[in-house]
This record gives structure tokens, C-alpha cells and sequence, in this order.
């Protein structure tokens, strides 16, 4: 089967530090998601994913942006660039990295959650023939996604798959599971369309995007968990899980 | 299929499967069904079962020929070649025939071949009501959804009268309801615990009595998907099962479904066919096997099909390997075990 063949040391350049695992879990509520997920060409994209997680076939990435509204940190735009993986037999999603533009949700989601995180510009804009979202750091766009001409989905039709974020944390360098809910009151799906994509600016070289799949938009509230799970980066999830809760 | 995917790799796999058929047939086993799946690397490399299953009917005389299932999209499989190749193997197998439906459950696939999520389910009820027309009527002139075509005569017709048994994957829950509402016989490919197969198949039985039959004849039974390694030591069967289930069970999670990528009413679940493993105890105990699976000794896989036969279940399908984690030797050894210990103690044997 395949297995991510990431570079540990690579990947860990930069993570952040996450001092303890006894966060609690927060609402966040009337939060906007636009998800688009991608295609991306295979070649190299092992390379992606630490030797923890398994590549999906055909390789994806998903671009997650949201804006929350009200926060303990006051309101904040979040953009996040996940490759789709497998965590022993669970979905997941392997951040790359992220974008967000309140410091202190910043510090927040990174000393809690686990979330590799830069300051930059990010936007989400809700209008009747599309959901654009736009990322810029440093005035310089880095993605540009939109989903056209949305139609209402039932709530339920939209799935989430969990975060895994590395991170140094208290065992060490280590996956974090952080498994959202999304309770969405209100959904649409449109075509998805991807008109900037900067791999290099989101720590995902060797990402080209090949086929657009779906894009989504929901309203909703979101908790952030309480931290269950972690597993080793080096070894497979199956022997390398350990659960943080108890 | 075990990587890499060398031409002698899956040369081999298939000459065994071929054999595996073979065999069976010779030990007395009703019906040897093949897989349709496309893309999807080690999972099933069954992209073409039609030829796989013209091959078997070659070399058997017997056992039935299960066509299960075909994908029922438009752009994978159009509706008059399905007819067409299941009318040529219902003749060529002499009226043998078992016809199995599908839609697809993974975005591998439907995204592969670019078809329309959303219309899976609606093109299948299309293909159910028009395939048995096909065989059945001299000539047909059909205008419909998903295709349409002037008057013409499907050829060939089938051997079977009026044409063979229909079955539908089921995959997710309340697809056994549809195939009873049309008739036709519920093909689980989902593995369930028992209680919940009572409840499907009691369902089932009961709404079929009610049916409005989309073919020519009313299908009835109720199949259910198990795993197959039979050995005289129980310890070591079950030893060696559990490595075939984890590696079915491994794979089949890595697949890349269509909820997943696609958010649509039309999948609604991520359509995992693997049995989920007891609830554990302690670190540290014994890995156990799910419930009802036929994986050990002759008298602990007579005491799961009994158990499955309390509850209504018509036929059992086994698999008998996954990516070859058994050898060739110990899936033919435990057919034969099977055979001789565990088939004697069913009446119809």
C-alpha cells in the first residue's frame, strides 16, 4: 500500500509548540467554510505526508477558508492547505500549512490546536453566483478560490474529514488530531474554480492541481476539540498512536 | 494484487483465480462471482470482469457465473453492451448467468471516468427497468433519461427464461429496500453483524412479497459478503484470517469514496465494506474476530453460516483472499477443507 515518504526533519522545520495536551474544546459559532478539494498530478506527492499517514488515490488537496465571526480572540479569517490522507483506516487531512490574520487566534490555534500558521490577509466573500476566498501575504496573493454558482445542499451532505497537524508537543514531534465538528445549519455546492495557487507560499512544493473536484460552502458552528489523539510522524498510525486524554 | 504491478504479478493472480473457480466448481460450490472496479490500485485489479467470468464459463460446466456487479453509469458501461455481454455470457455459460448491478462508490472511479455523482442512482433505476426489456422484447425503441435509441433487436437474447436472476449491490443501508420495491435479490457487499442482517432481511422478505418486479421474474434472495479461510487448527486459521480481513479491511478504508470528495445526496455514507472488529478490551488482549465471520476450524465456520441461515440469509459470498496475503495452496486447501467438513452439514449438499 502506499505510505508517505516525507522527509521528518523537513516537515518539522517550522512546526509549532504545543505545551500542553489538556486544552479545552471551543465553539466557535456562524462560521463561514468554503472547501474546495483538488486533484493533484501524483508524481512526488508521497513525498507530502510524513511515513505516519497514507496517500489517497488519486492524490488530493483541500483548501479550507473560513471566517469566524466572534471569537475569544475577536473575529478572524482562516485558510488552511491539507493534503488528503489516510491515518490508519481513517480520513484525514495533513496540514501543509496555514494562513490567518488575528495574532492572537494565531497563538491560540498553534499553542492549543497544533496549527502551523503565517500572518497574511485572508477573505471570504458570500454573493449569489459564487463564494470567492482570496489569501494574500505580504500583498501578494497566494490563493484565489471560488466556488460558482451555488445551489442549496442539505447540511448533512457536506463531510469534514479531521485535521492531522505536526507539531513538537510534550511526547515530542508529533500528529495532532484535531477532529473539528461541524454542526452546518446552511449548505451550498458550486463548481469549483482555482484561479491562484502559490504551492511554494504554502509550504506544498510539488502540489499542482489537476483536476477540480467539488466545492462547498456551509454556515454553521464549529468546536474545536478537546486534544484525543497524537501519533508519531516516523511510524505508521497503527503502532504509532497514542491517546492524550486519559 | 500486491505491488509492484508487473505483468507476471497479475498474470499470476489471475491464472489463480482462475484455477480457484475451477476447483470450486469441482467442490461443489454454487456460483463464482467477479467484481467490476476500475482504478483502483491492489484493491481489485477487475477492471474487465466479463472477460474474467467468459474464461470461467470456458472451463466449467456447473457453477453458476456471477456478473457482480456491473457499474450501471452510462460513461463506464452503456446499457445496450451490458445487455449485450450479459445475454452473450448467459449463452455461452448455457444459462448459467447470475446478473448483478452497481453504481460505484468511490470518486476513483466515478471522477476517473469524469460521470456524474449525482446521477448514479437515478441512472441505475433506469438501467434495472429497461436492461430486462432489452432481453425479453424482439425489438425495443426506448427514449429515456440517461439514453435513448431507436427501434432495434438487443442480441443476443439470453438462455435463461426470461432472462437471468437480477441482484443489486447492496453497499448502503436501504439498498436492500430498493431491490426489494423492483424485485430483484439483495447482493450485500457490506459486511453487517448479525442483528442488523436480521433486521435488513426481515425487511426485505417482507417488502418484496410487495413488489412491483422490474424484470420478468421476481429475484428473492438475500446474499451476504463473508470471509473464507478454513483450517483444522483453529488457532492458526484464525491467525491467518485476521491478516486476510486486516489487509481487505486496510485497503478498502484507503479508498478514496465519493462522499469524501463530492458532497451530494447521492452517497451518503463512505460505503466501507470491511466488518468492524469487536470493541477491545485492554491493551494488550488477543485482536478478535467480528462476529460471524468464517475464519477458523470446520466447526466454528459450520456454527457462522448456521448462524447466518437462523437469521434468513440465502447464500453466503465469500472472498477467499485479498492482495494474495494467502498463498495459492492455503486458499485451495481451505476450499477443499471447506468441502469435505463443512458442506455436509447443510441439507442441500
Amino acid at each position: 500500500m502506499l505510505i508517505g515518504n516525507g522527509n521528518i526533519e523537513a516537515l518539522a522545520q517550522g512546526a509549532p509548540v504545543i505545551e500542553s495536551f489538556g486544552t479545552d474544546e471551543l465553539q466557535l459559532e456562524q462560521v463561514e467554510t468554503l472547501q474546495v478539494l483538488c486533484e493533484i498530478q501524483g508524481a512526488g506527492t508521497d513525498s507530502l505526508l510524513p511515513p505516519a499517514l497514507h496517500p489517497t488515490l488519486p492524490p488530493a488537496v483541500t483548501w479550507l477558508v473560513q471566517r469566524v465571526p466572534e471569537s475569544p480572540w475577536g473575529p478572524f479569517g482562516l485558510a488552511q492547505c491539507r493534503i488528503e490522507c489516510r491515518s490508519g483506516l481513517r480520513p484525514r487531512g495533513f496540514l501543509r500549512t496555514g494562513v490567518i490574520d488575528n495574532p492572537q487566534a494565531a497563538e491560540a490555534l498553534s499553542t492549543r490546536w497544533g496549527y502551523r500558521l503565517r500572518a497574511g490577509h485572508v477573505a471570504l466573500d458570500r454573493g449569489y453566483d459564487r463564494v470567492r476566498a482570496t489569501v494574500a501575504v505580504e500583498e501578494r496573493t497566494i490563493l484565489d478560490l471560488a466556488a460558482r454558482a451555488p445551489q442549496p445542499l442539505d447540511p448533512h451532505d457536506v463531510y469534514y474529514v479531521a485535521n492531522m497537524n505536526l507539531a513538537d508537543s510534550p511526547h515530542g514531534l508529533r500528529l495532532v488530531q484535531v477532529d473539528s465538528a461541524f454542526e452546518v445549519e446552511r449548505a451550498e455546492r458550486g463548481s469549483p474554480i482555482i484561479d491562484c495557487f502559490d504551492a511554494g507560499a504554502w509550504d506544498s512544493e510539488g502540489v499542482r492541481p489537476s483536476y477540480p473536484v467539488s466545492a462547498s460552502f456551509t454556515v454553521g458552528r464549529v468546536t474545536l476539540p478537546r486534544l484525543r489523539y497524537i501519533c508519531r510522524p516516523d511510524i505508521l498510525a497503527f503502532e504509532g498512536t497514542e491517546r492524550v486524554d486519559t | 494484487m500486491p505491488r509492484p504491478f508487473t505483468p507476471g504479478v497479475e498474470r499470476g493472480v489471475f491464472d489463480n483465480a482462475l484455477a480457484q473457480a475451477r476447483l470450486a466448481e469441482e467442490l461443489g460450490f454454487d456460483t463464482v462471482w467477479a467484481v467490476e472496479h476500475h482504478f483502483l490500485e491492489e484493491y481489485s485489479h477487475c477492471s474487465a470482469p466479463e472477460i474474467f467470468l467468459a474464461a470461467v464459463a470456458a472451463q466449467t460446466s456447473r457453477i453458476r457465473i456471477g456478473h457482480g456487479a456491473v457499474v450501471c453509469v452510462p460513461v463506464i458501461n452503456h446499457p445496450i453492451r451490458v445487455a449485450e455481454r450479459a445475454a452473450f455470457l448467459d449463452v455461452i455459460s448455457n444459462g448459467r448467468l447470475e446478473f448483478g448491478t452497481a453504481r460505484s462508490s468511490t470518486w476513483t472511479e466515478i471522477g476517473g471516468f469524469q460521470a456524474d455523482p449525482d446521477a448514479t442512482k437515478k441512472d441505475w433505476d433506469e438501467y434495472v427497468r429497461i436492461l430486462p426489456r432489452m432481453w425479453m422484447e424482439e425489438r425495443l425503441e426506448y427514449h429515456g433519461n440517461c439514453f435513448s435509441m431507436p427501434e432495434r433487436g438487443v442480441l443476443p437474447k439470453p438462455v435463461q427464461d426470461p432472462h437471468p436472476p437480477l441482484w443489486v449491490t447492496v453497499t448502503s443501508p436501504g439498498t436492500e429496500l430498493d431491490a426489494a420495491d423492483r424485485g430483484i435479490g439483495a447482493l450485500g457487499v457490506a459486511s453487517a453483524g448479525f442483528a442488523e442482517q436480521e433486521r435488513r432481511t426481515r425487511e426485505y422478505h417482507r417488502r418484496i412479497q410487495l413488489c412491483d418486479p422490474v424484470g420478468g421474474t421476481v429475484n428473492n434472495r438475500v446474499a451476504t459478503l463473508n470471509f473464507l479461510y478454513c483450517h483444522e487448527d483453529h488457532k492458526f486459521a484464525a491467525e491467518r484470517g485476521l491478516l486476510f480481513l486486516g489487509s481487505f479491511g486496510m485497503l478498502n478504508a484507503h479508498l478514496f469514496f465519493t462522499r469524501e470528495a463530492y458532497p451530494t445526496s447521492a452517497y451518503q455514507s463512505l460505503a466501507n465494506l470491511a466488518p468492524s472488529p469487536p470493541k477491545q478490551g485492554g491493551p494488550g488482549d488477543a485482536v478478535r474476530l467480528p462476529e460471524g465471520m468464517c475464519l477458523g476450524d470446520p466447526t466454528h465456520v459450520i456454527q457462522a453460516i448456521k448462524s447466518w441461515e437462523s437469521i434468513g440469509v440465502d447464500e453466503i459470498n465469500f472472498l477467499v483472499n485479498a492482495v494474495e496475503v494467502l498463498s495459492n495452496e492455503e486458499v485451495t486447501e481451505s476450499l477443499r477443507l471447506f468441502a469435505h467438513e463443512v458442506m455436509p452439514a447443510f441439507s442441500k449438499c
